[in-house]
């Protein structure tokens, strides 16, 4: 395990902001932290960033213990917090210098790695202009830049693509699959179930301080989130007869959606609309839909992920 | 609400929830009134130290410096040796220097008496309160003795026979400011800019950047340190070249012996904002609280205002500011002509208490860090 967190807590006062938090981060994978705003999530990546101190427990990067090998240890991460953090009055280049100059390194070395910003990261185009010139977009990936140019090999994201339009999220998770393919090692923290789904190779979902679940999402999905559902939309005049003719498959409405669980999914499908069209019902949508890991989320706190996080 | 009442009561209600700048903003104007009443609240608010070599030593001699001292303008130091006193004089320990000739005494009842007087002409409003102290003293004292002598009005003087001050030259406004003015950056623009350095990261969030890489709390201190080095050199530079373009002031540049001086005194005003930066938790508060010390700092250092203006307790606090031997030093360098040896104390004051307040800075800053 290139990250290993044994048992850490950390109070803030009386409240237990990281509880009991054991997890281990295999090299190479992309780690999602995933869960509502307050669950622990910025601190537990403040503590392995060595920002925050932590009360009991042992954490270690790459066999660097946490405490005794602190600047080792900073020295092996690049961390990109959700805040952008350039200086406005300096120019991208000149961002990246300074954050360079942080980890001592070379000017070879600093060439080659705005070589791979400017490729990978995309930084190229704006290299040269002032951080206060720049987009939201363009300034996340630059903030990105400086927080890797020293090529560690793991790169902490808190919430990477929190406010960002739907496009450039997508975009930002392409840069983040990419570091993967650079051979990083990727902790991220995001409270969008998406997101996690979507880039990371594995996902502890946290609630309250504490790790609620662990594993490869689909994982999650299966052994937490439930069965997959079928759910069928028909005229609304229709609606009470098709539930009385679906009345064998458990089907419960919600809004103006029948939704039937099925560990079948496919059989069930096909099962439903034959019944609804031979009862001359006419059908406006029906799909399957897989569990998600707000399922998994509300299977294991009993309320929705993104109620407190919007 | 209209949008401007509105603007202006969120400033307000912030204003309020921030305890340092609530501190600071009824700290300064309680202060600045407190100094100012000390100063000008008095019969007399003047106060320097006098030299005096009594050479008559005869009771008469003795009362009038009784009286001297007892005018509350003076504080009196005195001298068997003249050689010694004008020593002091040179070295701005005492603001003049007077001199009882043998046989005083005894020409008082002639009418011919001559006291000397030598005065440090390094300030011009000082040299002339001293100078008009003394005359008004002497002149009353013989006004006094003549009528209880003699039984008549006197209105002759005692002769002051002005000697020629130490450094040979009398000194005009333009000379005896620009070495105050060379302070400022000293005191504001080192002192400002370290505490804005710190603050300004800690505000704008780079700093957890900075505190996430392997750098170590020392090194940030030390690269903050080297900016505001740069910032407040380009400050003096600028002072100088100014002061020398529209003064024309008749001083002596001397590099060198400048160079160290302003170096230490800026490292002082620089650890002073670093203390600042990490004592006060908003930006605002610190802000105030640099401005706040720096403006009161002045009086008592002498760069602008003379200290003999102060109450002789408020003199004292002086001794304990390091910028006041800086000051003192690039008066005695540019208008005394001061050598490396002369310099030995105010270098020595300032290297320690630079790197005392210096240390006291990385402490806290790595406490703040740690915390």
């Amino acid at each position: 395990m290139i990250i290993e967190v044994d048992r850490v807590v950390k109070h803030y006062g009386n409240v237990r902001a990281v509880d009991d938090v054991s997890f281990g981060v295999e090299e190479g994978e992309i780690f999602g932290l995933l869960g509502p705003n307050g669950a622990g999530k910025t601190t537990l990546m403040e503590i392995l960033c060595g920002l925050r101190k932590f009360d009991e427990g042992k954490a270690s990067i790459q066999g660097f213990d946490l405490v005794k090998d602190s600047r080792k240890v900073r020295s092996l991460i690049g961390f990109c917090p959700q805040e952008t953090l350039l200086y406005d009055l300096l120019s991208v280049r000149e961002n990246l210098s300074f954050s360079a100059s942080l980890y001592s390194l070379s000017r070879s070395k600093f060439k080659e790695r705005v070589e791979f910003s400017s490729k990978v990261l995309g930084v190229g185009e704006f290299l040269n202009r002032k951080a206060e010139k720049l987009s939201g977009g363009m300034k996340r990936r630059a903030n990105l830049a400086a927080s890797i140019i020293h090529d560690p090999p793991i790169v902490i994201l808190d919430e990477p693509t929190v406010g960002f339009d739907p496009t450039i999220k997508r975009e930002f998770w392409e840069l983040i699959k990419n570091l993967k393919t650079d051979g990083k090692t990727v902790l991220l923290s995001t409270h969008d179930m998406y997101e996690a789904d979507e880039i990371c190779d594995r996902v502890a979902i946290m609630e309250k301080g504490k790790v609620a679940a662990l594993d490869k999402p689909h994982i999650l999905k299966e052994t937490i989130g439930g069965q997959p559902s079928i759910h069928v939309r028909v005229k609304e005049a229709h609606t009470k007869k098709a539930l009385a003719a679906l009345k064998g498959y458990d089907g419960i409405l919600s809004g103006d959606e029948i939704r039937i669980a099925s560990k079948d999914p496919w059989k069930t499908m096909t099962e439903v609309s034959s019944k609804l069209s031979f009862q001359g019902i006419l059908t406006e949508k029906i799909e399957i839909v897989e569990p998600t890991l707000e399922d998994v989320f509300i299977k294991l706190s009993g309320r929705k992920l993104t109620e407190d996080s919007q | 609400m209209n949008s401007v009442i509105g603007i202006a009561v969120k400033d307000i209600k912030t204003f309020f929830r921030e305890r340092g700048t609530i501190f600071w903003t009824i700290a300064f104007p309680v202060v600045i009134m407190l100094l100012f009443t000390a100063i000008f609240g008095r019969e007399i608010p003047f106060n320097a130290n006098i030299g005096i070599v009594d050479y008559d030593k005869t009771p008469v001699t003795t009362s009038i410096i009784s009286g001297l001292n007892g005018t509350g303008a003076f504080s009196l130091k005195v001298y068997t040796d003249k050689t010694e006193a004008l020593k002091d004089l040179n070295a701005s320990n005492v603001r003049g220097v007077v001199t009882l000739p043998e046989g005083f005494t005894q020409s008082l009842y002639y009418q011919n008496a001559t006291i000397s007087m030598a005065v440090d002409e390094t300030n011009p409003d000082v040299a002339r309160l001293v100078r008009d102290g003394i005359r008004t003293y002497f002149s009353e004292y013989y006004k006094a003795f003549y009528n209880v002598t003699f039984g008549v009005d006197y209105t002759e003087p005692i002769t002051v026979n002005e000697e020629a001050s130490v450094i040979g030259q009398k000194i005009g406004y333009k000379e005896s400011i620009v070495p105050g003015m060379l302070t400022y950056p000293l005191l504001f623009s080192s002192m400002v800019v370290s505490t804005g350095a710190i603050v300004f990261e800690r505000e704008k969030g780079t700093l957890k950047k900075i505190r996430a890489s392997p750098v170590r709390p020392i090194n940030v201190l030390f690269g903050k340190t080297l900016a505001a080095l740069f910032q407040t050199a380009i400050s003096i530079l600028v002072m100088s070249v100014l002061a020398v373009m529209l003064l024309g002031p008749n001083l002596n540049w001397n590099i060198p012996l400048l160079t160290p001086i302003l170096f230490l005194g800026s490292m002082n005003g620089i650890a002073l904002g670093l203390i600042i930066s990490c004592i006060g938790r908003a930006p605002q508060e610190a802000s105030n609280a640099a401005t706040t010390m720096g403006i009161i700092l002045q009086f008592f250092t002498g760069m602008y205002f003379p200290i003999e203006y102060l109450p002789t307790y408020l003199q004292q606090i002086g001794k304990f500011i390091p910028m006041t031997y800086a000051a003192q030093a690039l008066r005695d360098i540019m208008i005394r002509n001061a050598t490396l040896a002369d310099l030995a104390l105010p270098l020595t004051t300032l290297t320690i208490t630079a790197i005392a307040l210096y240390a006291i800075g990385v402490l806290l800053y790595r406490r703040w860090v740690e915390k």
